[in-house]
């Protein structure tokens, strides 16, 4: 915005220089020093790396010490996020249909407590839950309801958000040719929500993906997902192999979240074209 | 005999419009009480299994006060450094002319993206004693003493510091549209300073959600498990740690859920009220 930078006047460049050193020092260094160990030729991850070697990441994409969690990890967050797209949606939809506004305040209070709930309560609260309920093949359920516990509000704050930017008149424009509610969602609301669902499904699915703190408590021994390998990894050494699988994710997370965001873009501009 | 038909209509929309509403948001409150609310009253049943006792024994160990104490002012330290940089961070990606703005929201989003134990991954390799930090240190300032921060408190803040960023930069970043463009350009005509636009002007306008991105980065950082597991290590637990060390070496699951009943009881306590007198939950997002 030109005026806020006319306000900032001889002290903006000295705030905007600072911003860069900050995304500099937190953001890019160790993200920088992180891939640069993985194709070091020695055996443990330490900066500078010494030569270069793919090696590291053949062993990741191909072992299946690697490719086993992966998977797993692939399956739960997928379901995951199904049912935190499914619910996070519908409860968007169905809070811009209350009428009293106190009512939609409070689903929306509801709706982001989980992110107020530490991760390491609801992993002993589920891990009781199983050993009360007796659930030993069940456990998995859990892990599955907890993270989409934990991506739900995201789900639905980024699906409300786009809600309350929709046209309003579309919405009595449908009602007044005699189309139903379900008519209305399914024809006019779910389609313009569609690049934002898109979005949110992505982002959720990258959030249960990378969940640890709940698998920790609910996989039974023996059975891990990624970020579970990883941090018991993490714990051992610091191995090459290990940072290479973590360029590997973030590699996958970032071209996810990108082409996402990419397509939420081009479909936005598209529709704002006359 | 219109306005009768309309008042059977306007009645039949309102039943439809009830059921519509069950349909839509019966399933997530199922998830909600089945995902949350039962786990909650399960530790909170588990914590007084033996009428209390578990409470006492909690508040008497000097481990779980200490790890109190060091997540406490760890959230507070977080969130103010975080509020003062990230305001300031949002301030120039706002002002900032396309170039350096791309770059700075860039930075910003790779990071998000990545998780949190990758990003926790980074900061180790910069702290191990002969990390990359030592190694900047002995290249350019000939220092060959080890680095001391690695499972230190002091370690773990610059990573925490990079994890709750985003959490204020990106709401406040959507409220500098709130600032009204005339009134900068009127102080500007008025002769008003840098210093009195930014505190009369740009601030009140970004003020509601400094504070709600500043309530949940506390209430996150109160939880935050990974980053200081990793990075303060064993000697410098958090809560969520020592929770941890109860269920799972101690083999003491009564004492974990009697601090998970606590630590949540916090938590879910601050963003209550804030959410009651802030309204964090509208501003946020």
């Amino acid at each position: 915005m030109t005026a806020l930078r006319e306000s900032l006047g001889k002290s903006g460049w000295a705030v905007r220089l600072a911003a860069g050193l900050a995304a500099f020092i937190l953001f890019a260094v160790p993200a920088l020093v992180l891939v640069a160990t993985s194709w070091t030729e020695q055996r443990f991850a330490l900066f500078p790396p010494k030569g270069f070697t793919l090696e590291w990441f053949g062993e990741v994409l191909t072992s299946k010490k690697w490719l086993q969690p992966f998977g797993r990890s692939a399956t739960v967050a997928a379901i995951g996020t199904a049912l935190a797209v499914i619910l996070g949606v519908a409860a968007a939809i169905g809070v811009s249909r209350l009428r009293s506004s106190r009512a939609a305040r409070a689903w929306r209070t509801v709706m982001i407590l989980p992110l107020a709930v530490p991760p390491i309560a609801l992993g002993v609260g589920l891990y009781n839950m199983g050993r009360w309920l007796n659930l030993s093949d069940g456990r998995m359920a859990l892990l599955i309801l907890g993270q989409m516990i934990s991506a739900l509000p995201f789900v639905f704050v980024l699906v409300a958000g786009a809600i309350t930017r929709l046209d309003p008149n579309l919405h009595k424009a449908a009602q007044t040719l005699g189309a139903n509610s379900w008519l209305i969602i399914r024809k006019v609301e779910l389609p313009l929500l569609g690049p934002t669902i898109l979005a949110a499904a992505v982002f959720a699915f990258v959030v249960i993906f990378d969940e640890v703190v709940l698998a920790v408590f609910l996989l039974p021994p023996g059975v891990e997902t990624l970020p579970v390998t990883m941090l018991r990894a993490s714990q051992e050494t610091m191995t090459p192999a290990l940072t290479a699988a973590s360029t590997v994710v973030s590699l996958l997370a970032v071209l996810l979240l990108g082409g996402s965001q990419m397509v939420g873009r081009g479909k936005k501009g598209g529709a704002d074209a006359p | 005999m219109a306005g009768a038909d309309k008042g059977v209509v306007a009645k039949a929309q309102a039943g439809r419009g009830t059921v519509e509403k069950g349909v839509l948001l019966l399933p997530v409150a199922v998830a909600l009480v089945a995902g949350v609310l039962v786990p909650l009253v399960v530790i909170v049943v588990a914590s007084l299994q033996d009428g209390g006792g578990a409470y006492r024994e909690t508040f008497s160990s000097s481990l779980f006060r200490a790890a109190l104490g060091r997540t406490w002012w760890m959230a507070v330290i977080i969130t103010l450094g975080d509020v003062l940089i990230g305001t300031f961070y949002a301030l120039a990606a706002a002002s900032a002319r396309r170039g350096l703005q791309a770059l700075l929201l860039g930075a910003l989003m790779f990071s998000m993206w990545t998780s949190v134990m990758v990003r926790s991954f980074g900061w180790m390799l910069l702290e191990l004693p002969k990390g990359a930090l030592y190694w900047l240190a002995h290249t350019f300032f000939g220092r060959s003493e080890p680095i001391e921060l690695y499972q230190t408190v002091g370690g773990m803040y610059p990573a925490m510091f990079a994890m709750m960023l985003p959490f204020i930069v990106l709401p406040v970043l959507a409220a500098t549209r709130n600032v009204d463009a005339d009134q900068l350009k009127a102080a500007r005509t008025f002769g008003a300073s840098t210093w009195l636009t930014l505190r009369t002007v740009t601030l009140p306008a970004i003020r509601p959600a400094i504070v709600s991105a500043g309530v949940l980065v506390f209430v996150m950082s109160l939880g935050f498990y990974v980053t200081p597991l990793l990075l303060g290590g064993p000697s410098n637990l958090t809560v969520s740690g020592v929770i941890n060390l109860e269920m799972r070496s101690a083999n003491r699951p009564d004492l974990g859920a009697s601090m998970s009943v606590i630590l949540t009881t916090a938590t879910v306590v601050v963003y209550l009220v804030s959410d009651r007198f802030f309204r964090v939950s509208e501003k946020w997002g």
